[in-house]
């Protein structure tokens, strides 16, 4: 079925993107048009939200597994390389339309609130709404040609919104660090689609002729272009060993980073992963691959995660971790869990971080959590919020966040992938430590001097009524994926018609590891609890004696590695090349003929010395010369 | 309408003459000049509107004899390979008028005059003596704009240049004269007209040295790796409006050479230079770009990054293929746009603070939103940011590359990594952080600066919106040109 809605939806928000950026360029500063920004940049994604319920509701009367294009022009035909400028909305996209629409929309709002005293709120908002625009783009493509152009826009948005506050070099190095990362990934994504494009042998690239195409292609070759496309998701999403520029990107305001950096763009690699779900089927070797990075970086991310004091750096850390999760279910085969978690993900950290960034704008800008604590009964709202997201993120029953992670470890275990199960326990334990380490410092544990004496900056509306949405949202989001186990029927994953890898457990091992995870879950609340709220005297940041705990809490010196390994041997190579390669080796080997011309020029020139019979004797041998090869040349060919 | 190139040709030249000939004031100098421009323009969108893209060979041929003892002949023709370039030149030079409209040095614009009739000539004509006139006579031009109106070396600079080219070029007469008098000895009349050459039965000895010939001209020019190090030098030391023909135009022609001339000529020996031109255009792609991370002139940086992206046209150019020739011929004329754009704003930072080092700038985004707004455009059309122009470019030779050889492919790949080594660490540092001293007062972009900007912008991103507009205008000739290609190289072999 064909609609024009879904490019409408694209569309709209690069169109209210387009309008606040001429605005804010061309209209004379000193007018006040917040108003106005507000009304476009509200505007664009509510209206798309809502024009994507409409379309999710049409694709939902339609018969089983249809989906609805959207072709709109055609944007190049060079031999058989035929791209359009085509949406589709199917089960998958249209799961995260609505994720990105709906939460995209209340993380506006809320951000009207956090932006308006800013100098630059029509431009934020300008960048906020491309970012939309490139991120539907980027779900509603047709072919992976305009899945990367959206892909790489995001990225682009990204980089503007970490730099957004220019003033400080700092947050800008940590945009370009963001960007130069993800173009690291984005040159393995963009040779996978090279190489696919070649691989495949009929006309049309579009996802549907792709896959259709899958069987006959080489194994090895399908496997490298699965890397290939991998390695984009590891920039994008943040895996190992490109993930280093997430923390960093944290210099942007707290919106950005609930937006982008943990509910929407960061989920992109697994979301392609979902998509090219055809193709990763037939490279399990791959896909175990990809489990493990998935594994390896819920793991690691977790560990920083316990050792830092910036709240919105543990946050990060989070995202990264749960994103770990994320691509064990997608690398495993289970694309609807992998999905599931996705969805649910994004309800909770979203709210973490508009919880957090309320609590940062409550205190005039403090991001340590050493310096909060007892906030609860000051910011009771965001408390309360901040309590379901934390109880969803660790798994506790009935929140989100059980039913999408456990599904995960539960699946693993099934399928006899037990070493990544159990980094899935000890990431779960550590989840449940560090977010209660974050929940208990904050808002429990006895407050400090500096958040005491001053008074906290009241919060607007805006910035409070979005996180109660997304708490309801984080509360009841898992029933919509509700296992046989509880008497549900995972509604969500049928509906998203996934060649997800079937693996069954009886409902009683279910239980015992439903319940085992619950218990290590405990455990690690427990232990945050010992360590953070018992001890009656008012807390220190912790002070890290052992080589062990200072290197965790510096995340490894992994920056420090690759500033090492690759920064400087290229500022070193260039500096050469500038220095010797340039001026001594080329000018130089030049510089070498031209004395040699010289030279040559200063013997001739002694032929010239004034004498006559030298001079005769030289006009002798020329025109006998001349005379023999006239004779040679032109006689003989005669 | 066969008149209708000599008219683009000779217009500039013409009013050359008649504004010099009445020594008319500078603002009677630049609405003329201005006038001689925007009446090119519309000559070629005219012509443009009428060529026919199916239709095979020259069009438009004008082929007059000249010096008929010698078969030189008035040999001018349009296809899509010039159609592209001539476009670009039309487009451009109102822009630099419009750049240079305040200034009020009459050698200025006089020059810019005999520059334009310089390259538009070289890229229209199809008799290698006329090719070779006007491939020098655009040289004067720059030769003393370097030198007269640069900046620090300047005579220094003008001369390297001026010896590089020299040297490229007497090599190529050479060739030149030779393949005319073997057209003599072969048929028995002379002829320099390049379809009569390229069907010379050469032995592939003398073949192979006298594409020697073309080619040291053509590397040179572009330059290729190793062929480069006037480069730099002169940039630096150009006054904008001539930096800007040196990137956006003539570079272009040194490429507009190499595939005409050298794949049209010497199509069958050609395979013997390939390793060597592909390996010089993949190495310089990054090595030019490792090249520009540390520059401190932005300038010389852009130089650097302009040799990175002609290095990945003469690539395509090199592999021969539907998409990479369909690639390049994009990237001439998307990157001509980008680094125009790039090019002027340097000269306007140039012109605001008299600096265009970078550790003595910074902060502009704190005083100059619009400025930085369009800064930022033309740096990221130039990384090759999805959007714009050079996306669609890249791209294509990147998928050519693949349909070659995997591995080729993933090489040709790094360009996406190349541009970025230095773009975004320039960025932070030119526009970002405090704002340094020699930006208190930078004043933001003025109405007629947007003005000759925006076409640059508008036109980066409808080339990257909707390149089917553009495909179909070029890629019915490209396909033909492979084949008479793969026909002449396939013959010999």
């Amino acid at each position: 079925m064909n609609s024009s809605l879904p490019s409408l939806i694209v569309l709209l928000p690069f169109f209210g993107a387009g309008v606040m950026g001429f605005m804010y360029l061309f209209v004379p500063t000193g007018r006040d048009l917040r108003r106005f920004y507000v009304a476009v940049g509200i505007g664009a994604p509510l209206l798309a939200a809502l024009l994507g319920l409409i379309v999710v509701g049409e694709m939902l009367t339609l018969p089983d597994s249809a989906s609805i294009a959207s072709p709109l022009y055609s944007w190049i035909a060079i031999g058989s390389f035929e791209i359009d400028v085509a949406f589709v909305v199917d089960q998958l996209s249209a799961v995260m339309l609505l994720v990105v629409t709906l939460i995209g929309s209340l993380i506006h709002i809320y951000a009207v609130g956090y932006m308006w005293d800013d100098q630059g709120f029509g431009k934020f908002f300008a960048y906020f709404n491309f970012f939309l625009g490139a991120m539907l783009l980027l779900i509603l493509a047709d072919n992976p040609i305009l899945l990367f152009i959206g892909w790489e826009l995001v990225g682009l948005a990204s980089y503007l919104l970490i730099g957004f506050y220019h003033h400080d070099t700092a947050n800008i190095t940590a945009a370009n660090k963001a960007f130069l990362l993800n173009r690291v990934g984005d040159f393995g994504f963009v040779s996978g689609l090279g190489l696919l494009f070649v691989l495949q042998n009929q006309s049309g690239f579009d996802f549907v002729a792709i896959f259709s195409g899958l069987g006959g292609i080489d194994a090895t070759m399908l496997s490298l272009v699965g890397l290939l496309l991998f390695v984009g998701a590891m920039g994008k999403s943040a895996q190992i060993p490109l993930y280093v520029w997430l923390p960093d990107a944290m210099a942007g305001p707290t919106p950005v980073s609930a937006l982008i950096h943990a509910a929407t763009m960061v989920t992109a690699g697994v979301y392609m992963v979902a998509r090219f779900s055809p193709l990763y089927n037939r490279i399990p070797d791959v896909g175990l691959f990809i489990a493990g990075i998935g594994a390896a970086s819920a793991l690691l991310a977790a560990l920083f995660a316990s050792w830092q004091n910036d709240i919105k750096k543990i946050l990060a850390y989070s995202t990264m971790s749960q994103l770990g999760y994320m691509f064990i279910a997608v690398g495993l085969g289970e694309y609807s869990n992998g999905i599931f978690h996705l969805a649910a993900h994004a309800f909770f950290k979203a709210l973490l971080f508009m919880g957090a960034g309320a609590v940062i704008i409550a205190l005039h800008h403090e991001q340590d959590i050493f310096k909060m604590g007892g906030l609860g009964s000051r910011l009771p709202a965001v408390r309360r919020t901040m309590l379901v997201a934390t109880l969803a993120i660790t798994g506790i029953p009935i929140f989100a966040g059980f039913f999408s992670k456990d599904a995960i470890l539960a699946y693993a275990f099934a399928s006899g992938h037990t070493t990544i199960w159990a980094v899935g326990v000890v990431v779960a334990f550590l989840t449940a430590y560090y977010m209660f380490r974050l929940y208990f410092v904050v808002f429990v544990a006895p407050s400090q001097q500096s958040s005491q004496s001053s008074p906290l900056v009241p919060l607007p509306r805006s910035m409070v009524w979005p996180l109660f949405v997304l708490a309801a949202g984080s509360l009841f989001l898992g029933f919509w994926n509700l296992p046989e186990a509880y008497g549900g029927g995972t509604w969500f994953s049928h509906e998203l018609h996934l060649a997800d890898h079937e693996a069954h457990l009886r409902f009683a091992e279910e239980y015992v590891l439903d319940g085992f995870n619950v218990l290590v879950a405990l455990l690690g609340i427990a232990m945050a609890y010992r360590k953070f709220v018992r001890p009656a005297h008012p807390l220190n940041p912790p002070v890290h004696r052992l080589a062990w705990q200072s290197a965790l809490a510096n995340t490894l010196y992994i920056d420090t590695l690759y500033d090492r390994l690759i920064v400087r041997p290229l500022r070193g190579l260039s500096d050469l090349q500038d220095r010797l390669i340039d001026p001594k080796i080329i000018d130089g080997s030049l510089r070498g003929l031209v004395a040699l011309y010289r030279g040559v020029a200063a013997q001739s020139a002694r032929l010239q010395n004034g004498n006559l019979r030298w001079y005769a004797l030289t006009f002798l041998l020329a025109v006998s010369g001349i005379s023999l090869y006239l004779l040679i040349a032109i006689g003989g060919a005669s | 309408m066969s008149v209708v190139l000599t008219w683009i040709v000779f217009l500039p030249m013409l009013f050359a003459g008649v504004l010099g000939l009445f020594r008319v004031r500078h603002t009677v100098l630049r609405a003329g000049a201005m006038l001689s421009a925007l009446l090119v323009l519309v000559l070629t969108l005219l012509a443009a509107m009428q060529f026919d893209p199916q239709a095979e060979g020259m069009q438009f041929v004008r082929h007059l004899p000249w010096i008929f003892q010698y078969g030189i002949t008035y040999y001018l023709g349009l296809d899509a390979l010039s159609l592209v370039i001539l476009l670009v030149i039309a487009l451009l030079m109102p822009l630099l008028y419009l750049y240079m409209w305040d200034n009020s040095t009459s050698g200025y614009w006089y020059n810019m005059l005999l520059l334009q009739t310089g390259v538009t000539g070289a890229v229209l004509a199809l008799d290698m003596v006329l090719f070779y006139l006007f491939y020098e006579t655009m040289l004067l031009p720059i030769f003393i704009m370097i030198g007269r109106y640069g900046h620090d070396w300047n005579h220094a600079h003008a001369m390297k240049i001026l010896l590089f080219t020299v040297l490229g070029s007497m090599a190529m007469l050479f060739a030149i004269l030779y393949l005319g008098y073997a057209h003599y000895n072969f048929y028995g009349n002379w002829s320099f007209a390049w379809h009569d050459l390229a069907k010379l039965p050469l032995d592939p000895q003398t073949a192979t040295w006298l594409a020697a010939g073309f080619l040291l001209a053509f590397a040179i020019k572009i330059p290729l790796l190793g062929f480069h190090t006037w480069m730099a030098s002169a940039y630096a030391s150009a006054p904008t409006p001539a930096l800007v023909i040196l990137s956006a135009i003539m570079a272009k022609l040194g490429i507009y050479g190499l595939w005409r001339f050298g794949y049209g000529i010497f199509a069958h020996i050609l395979h013997l230079y390939e390793p060597i031109l592909l390996t010089l255009s993949l190495v310089g792609m990054l090595y030019y770009a490792i090249h520009a991370i540390t520059q401190n002139d932005l300038r010389k940086m852009f130089a650097y990054s302009s040799g990175s992206h002609l290095s990945l046209i003469a690539l395509g150019v090199v592999l021969a293929n539907l998409y990479t020739w369909s690639g390049s011929l994009y990237l001439i004329a998307t990157h001509a746009l980008a680094s125009a754009g790039i090019f002027l704003m340097i000269g306007l930072i140039h012109q605001r603070t008299n600096t265009v080092q970078i550790d003595a700038l910074g902060g502009i985004a704190s005083v100059a939103p619009r400025f930085t707004f369009f800064f930022t455009f033309f740096a990221l059309s130039i990384v090759g940011v999805p959007g714009t122009g050079g996306f669609v470019a890249e791209l294509l030779i990147i998928i050519g590359a693949f349909s070659i050889h995997p591995w080729l492919g993933v090489a040709t790949a790094t360009t996406m990594l190349a541009a970025m080594l230095f773009v975004f660490w320039m960025l932070q540092r030119t526009l970002f952080g405090a704002p340094a001293p020699s930006v208190t007062t930078f004043a933001d972009l003025s109405r007629r600066e947007t003005v000759m900007l925006a076409p640059l912008v508008l036109l980066l991103l409808i080339t990257g919106i909707a390149p089917s507009l553009f495909a179909p205008i070029f890629t019915p000739q490209i396909q033909e040109m492979l084949l008479q290609f793969i026909h002449a190289a396939g013959g010999a072999s």
